[in-house]
């Protein structure tokens, strides 16, 4: 048991207090994203976005497997991403999953809702370059969002690096990958 | 008069603590690196503070050797928190 330790002198307290936000610096400082990384996702995105539309469009059982296929590109790319993260610098950082996986940000979330609604209106009327268009918008929305909320992560990393836990990413992607292919065996 | 957990008081455990509290889990060999310390001191500050609860750590296996993965539990966040806030008030009684 460790005895209750005298109060330090302010001085040294709050040369503890820089010394601790200084090491914290120096860990995200030194985070890097790897090459590429907002580029795949606005694409991951996009693909996901554009083979939804199609398929929702199309009713078919072909077409919930170009909505499943989609997915499946998603997630993995995802998975790719957030695993050569965590392998260039020795971190996790739930807060960036979940902005990868869930597009967490508001401004994302509406971007990506709003291009999955054009998206799908776009595939009904089959103006397919208008459903490229969406995809496309969708991807760069989401990427940009990311990219956002990495800026403001590197600024306040202690406030901004909680996010929804791998656990949880991971039921949510088996969850919708379940549901697609119960629509499948349904439909 | 403030007082002080005597488990985040040792300056590489506050800086382990903080360090942590900007991601979710981090390798020890990259914990190593950031707070310029041999394994041998961050082996016995992790030991103390998984002890107490502020910090779970967990075995992985990477490219064939095997690393520890460390994060700060809730536990650990809070009491990060107030001894923060409890050295700031420190520091703002005097100034």
């Amino acid at each position: 048991m460790e005895s209750s330790p005298a109060a330090p002198d302010p001085a040294d307290a709050r040369d503890a207090l820089a010394a601790a936000e200084q090491a914290r610096r120096r860990l995200t400082a030194g985070l890097r994203l790897p090459a590429g990384f907002f580029a795949a996702f606005a694409v991951a995105v996009a693909v996901q976005l554009g083979t939804a539309a199609y398929g929702i469009a199309a009713q078919t059982v072909a077409g919930l497997g170009v909505v499943l296929a989609g997915l499946a590109f998603f997630l993995g790319t995802a998975a790719l991403l957030l695993h050569r993260f965590r392998q260039t610098n020795g971190v996790t950082v739930d807060g960036l999953a979940s902005q990868i996986v869930l597009a967490a940000g508001a401004s994302a979330s509406l971007v990506y809702l709003g291009a999955l609604a054009g998206g799908i209106w776009a595939a009904f009327e089959s103006a397919w370059w208008l459903v490229a268009v969406a995809a496309a918008v969708g991807g760069v929305g989401c990427a940009l969002g990311a990219r956002r909320w990495w800026r403001a992560y590197r600024h306040d990393p202690a406030d901004r690096a909680r996010g929804a836990s791998p656990g949880l990413l991971g039921a949510l992607a088996v969850a919708a990958c379940v549901g697609f292919a119960a629509l499948m065996v349904l439909g | 008069m403030v007082e002080l957990d005597p488990l985040i008081h040792a300056p590489t455990r506050l800086q382990l603590l903080t360090t942590l509290s900007a991601v979710s889990e981090a390798e020890f060999a990259t914990l190593r690196t950031v707070l310029e310390v041999s394994d041998s001191v961050l082996s016995k500050q992790l030991s103390a503070l998984v002890d107490a609860g502020y910090v779970h750590s967990r075995k992985s296996l990477h490219a064939g050797r095997r690393t520890t993965w460390v994060g700060l539990t809730d536990v650990g966040r809070s009491a990060l928190h107030d001894y923060v806030t409890a050295l700031r008030r420190m520091i703002d009684a005097v100034d």
